[in-house]
């Protein structure tokens, strides 16, 4: 590892960064994914070699140099705040109006400060947005002031810097790049640092990732071999990092260090990142390359996608219908506005209401207030606009926020979809698409983690062929293995089923060619893994538990596998293992590692033995092993193990293959040198490293292979068979191969066993489009059989950006499940995009690793649960929970509701502000078409702030057409969603047509009972205020399901509310209206016209909406009537219920 | 929405940890939302029932609104045209614009009892009180002290004469209705009462008895009645009613009350001075003179909508019970669920 970096003709050189930048495209590509595919992003940043212009250059610990250079450097304070006290006003104001609703106010409020268009008085046309804005700024304030506070903690929060020959304590605001800093043992990292040394002398730490990521488990990352011995005299270190820009890939680094005329290359193994926590280790010594806001978690640091509702967007069909009504309106306005203008031409100067002329000035009078008729015209159009601006329902979009709010409130609340397993609860992490969740059509699922545990339980071994696979049963509570050292009793953390008769074939020892191939095998499994075993204390200070911390939880699985049979990991360090076999301390050197990658599809381990021969342990999926087995000398061995092999994973369990070889020295030395200049190359690092694995990874004699049980989640069976009942196409994509995918299948109810299947397993374009259309064709033939479609992944590619997928998507649809088997993480997008450009219909991915980032973020509604593999499908995702049968009460249940609300609080609003504007528009035909309102200009403002919105908003949140156990019982119930029944335009017509009704009514039967009598402008405003507010109100109320103490509350106290105002209003002494509503409150008419009123207009509603629930009623009406009657006739419907489902299979 | 969840540090890290072991939510009947509720639906009793009490209470409403309205007596006489000599009917404005008599003579017959007290109304057709221009151009504040005499901006064009402000200012007053009645019934003087037409608020706080009018009717064109400048606003009656403007182009402002009784074939003459120009926007004039029920003037409208309404009521109780009867749904059955409709269809 010492040598120079071999010297490269520069023609090489320049083909392959040629290369590299394609890669570098692709791995930039998939950042914007946010931190998906991991391991391929590491596999081409390793690759890539820096080119100046992306480089930053660092002087270890040189700080003064290192900041001089002509990089401009970030200091390590840092700000998430956003305003300062002088940029607040201008900087929010200026987001703010980023909304287009804020714009449209604020056009209306400029257009009504023109004098001549001035229909309301300055206050009142300002105050809706100057309140709307104060209350965000008050919000954005309030929550900047904690940022500030956090920054301030954060900045001054103190770490151990190498300053004048010593360690001392600088603020973290002051730390600076190139800067050497000590972290010891708990701390959390103040900036990106590269590791110079640690307290372990093979230079390990080991860092915990919760902040970054989430992911609790330890990871190790290494400082360079080099640098180890020269740290410990930091005056004389002389050496500089050239690495990478600044980036938000967490995963990815990639740098050089030269030392003393020699030059390293530097991984993302090398650095550690700010907010990381050093665990494990007792100090670690690093200079900082990246500070600030450059560090990769604050770049990192940004919020989530944003998705629209699928509402909302239909919504504004309906938006700019009311527009165009909006404009009819003032049309309308305007041009009887011109007739009459026009008709009485030669009065207008004297009219004694109108006044043209202004005598006051000359004699022969000056036009007052008058521009011309064309202007008059022009005018009046704007001012109409003013007067009815509420027609488009603004403050929709504000109470439709706050219902969001509300509902994620209750969702994250819900005792239903909280996990007690890993503690956590629902997320909403998107505010913006709850209602989506009542719409969902599709549903892709991951497997692993998503539909199982991804706890993988240790179930059978083959080894030398012979299965075992006898476990003993689980009552027999046995203490577990255990081994005492030095005193203290040594447990593994978990216990594992063992089977008896292969246990005591290792306790038995060498005796047996069969023992010794069993002790080989559980050796080899102990050994060859990355797993880092990490001894916990208990309450019993003689006790110590082992608990072993990987990234792959089938190592995890194995290793304690191995545990249980006897072969403890007891300690790894990046040179050597320990493993207690049987209370035998044995010391392993570890000689070189060929970490998993997903072409090879296997890692080896090359281990110095104690009885000092060399020995090279490989573990990989099946395919990738008998292809490097020496078959010839094992051949029985191999074919017995793939027999055995088939036969466990037709039973759904996950297998892996052991194989071994002893290396004579010339092979080990051999590849040793290969090793080296692999590892130290500077470009192609990785390929090297991958053949030079290839190349020792041969000739493998068969060890043996495992079966792990890859255990389904509580509930998964019973979930899906909900979905497909509900209607939910439910398609499962998963890496696993076919068999397992079929097994799981069966398990989990997706697929049953009067289905037929479809095998699409194709290598190549012909005939994957032959079995297609074969399938296509067969299905079409015979519509009453339920398919399964299983396709893999070899045959997606041939599809996928294909005119196949037309094909694929005919013959998907047709069938009741589909199964994709061993994809890979870019067609799980790729098979989501093929059905989300397809269909109008809502998709939802739910996933839980990163392979699961681009499906998750392709489909209209993204889940991602919060299980074993990181928090990178939790970060990505629209909403985080714990389970995947969490899925049913958040779609059939919570999303059943939001969808439900959200529709009908749409088109209510759509209604409410629709009938205010129309009684304003009815009067206008009234006053000389001219834009006045009876309605007090405050009452018009008021209306749709206080009078009639905060019932909405309640309903909004709260309201519940059903009960959440019927919609359980009955998934079908879901549809309703699906054939968006909540929200159509047909709807919207009706509930149109109602409002011109209700309009009418409300002004013309006062208009009619008071024509031609003394009533003044104020007391009919305000009767029509009050009418409308009732009848508004109660229209609401007649549509209300569940009348709980809030629901009263809001409507009741609307109507009470309102009245307060309208009297309030009317005892201003300088408002025209004074007085007003106790003079004509006191009158038996104005009751009367109020009860004729609130009646007559809702009678048609009434009596239409009676008509159609009892002869035409909808599933949810029957369901309620079921619900509230209590008339369900338990077996009967259980009969029906029990057709759809076909034969629950069961494994 | 987007600005908070970029907000979370991720250096500080404390909120993704605290997401992740969130405690579980306390269970209670508000976060899972089964707070206790009432469940009402429509069954068909409760239809029908609600019909019906609707018909039971509208119908008798209407029934005495009718009787109320009956009751009424009420004597209309228009005037505006009759009151011009019948050679200046060619150009009325021309006549009610210039100086020639005003007065007019004019005999009502009362056909049935009238029990006093009987409101005197004048009453305008196709006259916008409501206009917009119109109902803008006063000054409430003005009206109220003199203090702010000078608060006449909104009052263009009758805001001031010669830079001193008139009081009250704006197109309301000075369009104040300027037509006089004087009632005599069968050759006796019969008394109008002037006092006590006007709301008692508006005479009591919003016009205000230290403010008197000035300037008043002095600009270059006279549009109505001229004011007593030593009177104070509140005891102008008729400027107060007649600052009430109406809510519709057609409408009765109050003149005076007749303290007694008017018998059957009472001969009322009234003299009036026909001042008030309405003929350049072809607006009536008519002369009021009637009784009030309990529910206000004489106005059918509302007994019928009472009974219409109330008769559809009826007519659709009667509906929904024979269609119940002819074709009832059992509530709640679950066959009728769209899933149980047609089997095999698992939509």
């Amino acid at each position: 590892m010492d040598k120079p970096p071999p010297s490269i003709s520069s023609s090489r050189w320049s083909n392959v960064s040629s290369k590299e930048v394609t890669f570098a495209d692709l791995a930039s590509k998939r950042i914007r994914h946010g931190s998906a595919g991991a391991d391929s992003e590491m596999l081409s940043m390793s690759q890539k070699e820096i080119k100046d212009e992306d480089a930053r250059l660092i002087y270890i610990n040189d700080p003064d140099r290192t900041n001089d250079t002509s990089f401009d450097f970030t200091g390590n304070s840092i700000k998430t705040a956003k305003y300062s006290v002088f940029t607040f006003l201008p900087r929010n104001l200026f987001e703010q109006f980023h909304r287009v609703a804020y714009v449209y106010f604020l056009v209306i409020a400029v257009l009504n400060q023109l004098p001549q268009l001035a229909v309301f008085g300055r206050g009142a046309s300002i105050m809706p947005l100057a309140f709307v804005l104060l209350v965000s700024a008050i919000k954005d304030a309030y929550e900047d002031f904690r940022r500030h506070r956090s920054d301030r903690v954060e900045n001054n929060r103190l770490a151990l810097v190498f300053e004048d020959g010593e360690f001392r304590d600088k603020q973290w605001k002051y730390i600076r790049v190139g800067e050497v800093i000590k972290v010891v043992s708990n701390q959390t990292l103040p900036c990106d640092m590269v590791l110079l040394a640690t307290s372990d002398p093979t230079g390990v730490v080991y860092v915990q990732t919760t902040n970054l990521d989430g992911e609790s488990n330890l990871k190790t990352r290494y400082a360079k071999q080099e640098t180890l011995q020269k740290a410990t005299d930091l005056e004389t270190f002389d050496g500089f990092i050239k690495c990478e820009k600044p980036n938000r890939n967490i995963y990815g680094f990639q740098a050089n260090m030269e030392i003393d005329g020699r030059r390293l290359s530097l991984g993302p193994s090398n650095i550690i990142l700010r907010g990381c926590e050093l665990k494990n280790t007792e100090w670690a010594l690093g200079v900082v390359v990246y500070a600030g806001s450059e560090t990769k978690a604050m770049l990192n640091n940004s919020g989530a996608p944003s998705k629209r509702s699928r509402l909302e967007t239909r919504m504004n069909l309906e938006i700019i219908l009311l527009s165009l009504f909006l404009i009819a309106l003032c049309t309308t306005a305007a041009a009887t506005a011109a007739v009459w203008l026009r008709r009485h031409r030669d009065d207008l100067d004297t009219i004694l209401f109108y006044r043209r002329k202004d005598y006051s000035v000359r004699p022969e009078g000056k036009n007052h207030n008058y521009y011309g008729w064309g202007w008059e015209i022009f005018f009046t159009f704007f001012m109409a606009v003013i007067v009815y601006q509420i027609m488009i329902p603004i403050s929709l979009y504000i109470s439709m926020e706050l219902v969001r709010i509300g509902q994620a409130y209750f969702m994250t609340r819900d005792d239903l979809m909280y996990d007690e397993s890993s503690k956590s609860s629902f997320q909403c992490r998107a505010l913006n698409i709850n209602e989506d969740l009542g719409q969902i059509k599709y549903l892709f699922s991951d497997k692993t983690g998503t539909l199982t545990d991804n706890k993988m339980e240790f179930q059978c071994a083959c080894i030398g062929g012979v299965d075992y696979s006898d476990r003993e049963p689980a009552e027999s509570e046995q203490a577990g293995y255990s081994v005492e050292v030095d005193g203290i009793i040594l447990k593994p953390k978990m216990r594992v089923r063992v089977d008896p008769s292969l246990l005591n074939l290792t306790r038995n020892g060498k005796a047996t060619e069969e023992a010794k191939r069993a002790n080989e095998f559980f050796l080899s499994l102990a050994a060859c893994n990355t797993i880092v075993p990490i001894v916990t204390n208990t309450s019993d200070p003689n006790v110590k538990l082992v608990d072993y911390q990987g990234e792959s939880p089938d190592e995890q699985a194995l290793v304690y596998a191995a545990a249980a049979y006897g072969f403890l990991l007891i300690e790894r360090t990046s040179g050597h293992i320990v493993i207690n076999v049987r209370g035998e301390m044995q010391r392993y050197n570890v000689l070189g590692l060929h970490e998993f990658d997903s072409d090879r599809k296997r890692m080896s381990v090359i281990l110095g033995c104690p009885d000092m021969s060399v020995k090279l342990f490989v573990k990989g999926a099946d395919s990738s092993m008998f292809s490097v087995m020496d078959e010839v000398s094992y051949g029985d061995v191999i074919e017995a193990t793939k027999k055995q092999l088939h036969a466990y994973s037709s039973d759904g369990l996950r297998t892996l293959v052991v194989g071994m070889r002893k290396l004579n020295d010339s092979e080990f030395e051999q590849w040793r040198s290969s090793f080296e200049a692999a590892s130290t190359a500077l470009i192609g690092r990785a390929g090297l490293l991958r053949k030079v694995a290839g190349n020792i990874e041969t000739n493998l004699r068969i060890v043996g292979a495992t079966a792990i049980e890859d255990k389904l989640q509580r509930g998964v069976p019973e979930a899906i068979e909900s979905l497909r009942i509900a209607g939910i196409k439910v398609w499962v994509l998963t890496g696993d191969k076919q068999e397992t995918a079929i097994s799981i299948g069966f398990s989990s109810r997706l697929l049953t066993r009067n289905m037929r299947q479809i095998v699409i397993n194709s290598n190549s374009l012909d005939s994957c489009r032959r079995s297609l259309e074969e399938a296509n064709d067969s299905i079409a033939s015979d519509d009453d059989e339920s398919v399964a479609l299983i396709i893999d992944g070899t045959s997606l590619i041939y599809v996928l950006d294909n005119d196949l997928e037309d094909v694929l998507f005919q013959v998907a649809c047709k069938s009741s499940a589909v199964l994709c088997c061993r994809v890979a993480p870019f067609q799980k997008a790729g098979i989501v995009a093929l059905v989300k450009n397809r269909t109008s219909d809502m998709t939802l991915a739910i996933g839980d690793g990163a392979n699961d980032v681009s499906m998750i973020q392709m489909a209209d509604v993204g889940v991602g649960i919060s299980g074993q593999e990181g928090r990178q499908a939790v970060m990505a995702s629209d909403f985080a929970m714990g389970q995947f049968r969490f899925l049913v009460p958040l779609l059939l249940v919570h999303g059943h509701w939001n969808y439900q609300r959200m529709g009908y609080m749409i088109l209510y609003n759509f209604y409410r502000n629709a009938v205010f504007v129309l009684i304003l528009f009815w009067y206008v035909l009234f006053t000389c078409y001219t834009l006045t309102t009876a309605i007090t200009e405050w009452s018009s403002v008021l209306y749709s702030v206080v009078y009639t919105s905060f019932p909405t908003i309640v309903i909004g949140i709260l309201d519940k057409n059903l009960g959440r156990r019927i919609l359980l019982r009955h998934p079908q119930l879901y549809g309703v969603g699906q054939r968006a029944e909540g929200y159509s335009t047909t709807l919207f017509w009706y509930m149109m047509f109602d409002t011109v009704w209700q309009s009418a009514v409300i002004f013309f039967i006062p208009l009619f009972a008071y024509w031609g009598s003394t009533i003044d402008t104020s007391s009919l405003g305000d009767l029509w205020t009050i009418a409308a507010v009732v009848v508004v109100n109660l229209h609401l109320a007649m549509d209300v399901i569940r009348w709980n103490w809030i629901a009263h509350a809001a409507i009741w106290g609307s109507i009470v509310a309102a009245c307060i105002c309208v009297i309030v209003i009317d005892v201003i002494p300088t408002l025209p209206g004074y007085w007003a509503i106790f003079q004509v409150a006191k009158t038996w008419m104005f009751w009367f016209c109020l009860l004729a009123i609130v009646v007559t207009a809702l009678l048609p509603r009434f009596a239409i909406k009676f008509l159609v629930e009892y002869y035409r009623p909808s599933d949810v009406r029957i369901a309620r009537e079921v619900e509230k009657l209590g008339t369900y006739r338990e077996s009967q419907t259980m009969v029906t219920e029990m057709n759809q489902i076909q034969d629950p299979p069961r494994r | 929405m987007s600005s908070n969840t970029a907000s979370s540090s991720a250096g500080s890290g404390d909120s993704s940890a605290a997401r992740k072991n969130s405690k579980r939510p306390k269970y209670s009947k508000f976060t899972q939302q089964e707070l206790p509720a009432c469940k009402p639906i429509l069954t068909p009793g409760w239809v029908i029932s609600t019909f019906l009490i609707v018909s039971v209470i509208f119908i008798p409403l209407g029934v005495i609104s009718l009787f109320a309205s009956q009751d009424v007596v009420e004597i209309v006489d228009r005037y505006d045209n009759d009151c011009i000599p019948a050679p200046a009917r060619t150009n009325k404005v021309a006549f009610i614009q210039g100086d020639s008599p005003k007065a007019c003579n004019r005999t009502l017959t009362v056909t049935k009892r009238m029990k006093q007290p009987i409101y005197v109304y004048y009453q305008l057709d196709n006259f916008y009180q409501n206009h917009r221009r119109y109902v803008k151009s006063r000054s409430d504040s003005q009206l109220r002290s003199p203090k702010f005499e000078n608060q006449i901006s909104a009052c263009k064009p009758e805001d001031d004469v010669g830079g001193q402000p008139i009081v009250p200012c704006g197109l309301i007053a000075w369009s104040l209705f300027n037509d006089t009645y004087t009632l005599s019934r069968n050759n006796t003087p019969l008394a109008v009462n002037k006092k006590g037409i006007a709301w008692k608020s508006d005479k009591e706080h919003k016009f205000g008895n230290k403010v008197f009018p000035k300037n008043f009717q002095k600009g270059n064109l006279t549009g109505g009645a001229t004011l007593n400048p030593d009177i104070p606003l509140s005891e102008q009656e008729d400027l107060i009613v007649w600052m009430r403007t109406a809510a519709l182009p057609t409408f009765r402002k109050l003149y005076g009350k007749i303290e007694t009784d008017l018998e059957n074939g009472d001969t009322i003459q009234v003299t009036l001075q026909n001042n008030y120009n309405t003929y350049s926007f072809s607006g009536k004039k008519k002369l009021v003179l009637s009784t009030t029920s309990w529910l206000g003037g004489k106005n059918d409208f509302l007994g019928i909508a009472y009974l219409t309404v109330g008769g559809i009521c009826f007519f659709l109780a009667l509906a929904f019970t024979i269609m119940y009867l002819v074709k009832p749904r059992r509530l709640g059955d679950p066959s009728y669920l769209s899933w149980n409709r047609n089997p095999g269809g698992g939509r």
